[in-house]
């Protein structure tokens, strides 16, 4: 049971850390994506998974930048 | 052809980096305590990690459907490249520091001291240790992006060939110069690969939900330009983010003035 664990808290680590909306945002991307796909809008849903993957990294860095603003005014 | 350089040199880039690392944690321990430990602590790791990717790659890639595949494997890219991505923009904003090699060495060489002494005769635990472990933990990135590489997109060959050959180039400066590769622009190239992983992500993922890419394999070069000119956009966004927040407003500079 604890290399079960060991092994469980290295993937989460590994892939979401204390990163989570770098996780969660690709992860609604392609959710969404694929749902435009079935509703026959194929020809957007490369553009468009491509501008959610930038957006999710733009959420990301824009969390990173409060920590790094609130880290320079202590 | 360009996928299979492609893969080659994200594969070399990503390597090279986390080899580097390695490198750091090997020459401490070997420089401090025992050599011959040192460097069979290192080898059993390549072992151990050599034997995963063989396992995982080939198992993988025969049992599982390959768009299955592919959806998951370029989703698990894309967060995993996401993160190396945005944590290289950070620092070439000015927002993270950098990654440096010869503090870490330094650390390495004082926790190292604390240990018991080196025995006489024998093989040394400690030194064994210390360099399985961290020749493993570094080396588990490469064999993540080997595996996925490998698997999702037929590159199993190339995949490796740039591990090996940047496995090859880093050890061989390391024991040239026997001392930690500080100048290596480590940076850049996190910033390089985080742009490749997220790019073949995206690539490979969106072929699993049904994307018809517009220039086929070719697109992969189209996503890569994408990414690069927004991250290049994000680095000058997050870099005037910070000098805003630190340069005095005009009322705090007439207030200084007067």
């Amino acid at each position: 049971m604890r290399y079960v664990t060991a092994f469980g808290r290295f993937w989460y680590d590994f892939l979401i850390g204390d990163r989570p909306e770098l996780f969660v945002g690709p992860i609604v991307a392609l959710v969404l994506v694929a749902m435009l796909i079935q509703a026959g809008w194929s020809a957007v849903g490369g553009l468009l998974l491509f501008a959610l993957v930038v957006a999710s990294g733009g959420v990301g860095l824009g969390r990173d930048l409060a920590v790094a603003r609130a880290r320079s005014d202590q | 052809m360009s996928v299979v350089l492609f893969t080659v040199l994200s594969s070399f880039i990503a390597s090279a980096v986390e080899f580097v690392e390695a490198l750091t944690v090997v020459l401490a321990v070997g420089v401090t305590r025992q050599w011959r430990s040192t460097l069979l602590g290192a080898g059993a790791a390549v072992l151990v990690l050599v034997a995963l990717v063989a396992v995982l790659g080939l198992t993988i890639a025969t049992l599982v459907p390959i768009e299955l595949l592919r959806l998951v494997v370029g989703a698990v890219l894309i967060v995993f490249g996401l993160q190396w991505l945005t944590k290289a923009i950070l620092r070439a904003a000015g927002a993270r520091a950098s990654r440096d090699e010869v503090a870490t060495f330094g650390r390495q060489l004082a926790a190292l001291a604390k240990e018991p002494p080196v025995p006489a005769t024998g093989t040394d635990w400690i030194s064994f240790t210390v360099a399985f472990k961290g020749v493993l933990l570094e080396g588990l990135e490469v064999a993540f992006i080997v595996v996925t590489f490998g698997a999702a997109g037929g590159q199993l060959a190339p995949a490796l060939l740039g591990a090996g050959l940047a496995g090859i180039g880093v050890l061989g400066v390391g024991a040239a110069v026997r001392q930690p590769l500080a100048r290596l622009p480590e940076n850049q190239l996190k910033f390089g690969v985080g742009l490749m992983l997220v790019s073949f992500g995206t690539f490979w993922a969106g072929e699993g939900i049904g994307v018809a890419w517009p220039a086929s394999d070719l697109s992969i070069l189209l996503l890569l330009a994408g990414y690069l000119a927004a991250s290049l956009l994000a680095v000058r966004t997050v870099a005037a983010g910070l000098v805003r927040r630190t340069a005095p407003t005009p009322m705090q500079t007439r207030q200084e003035l007067n």
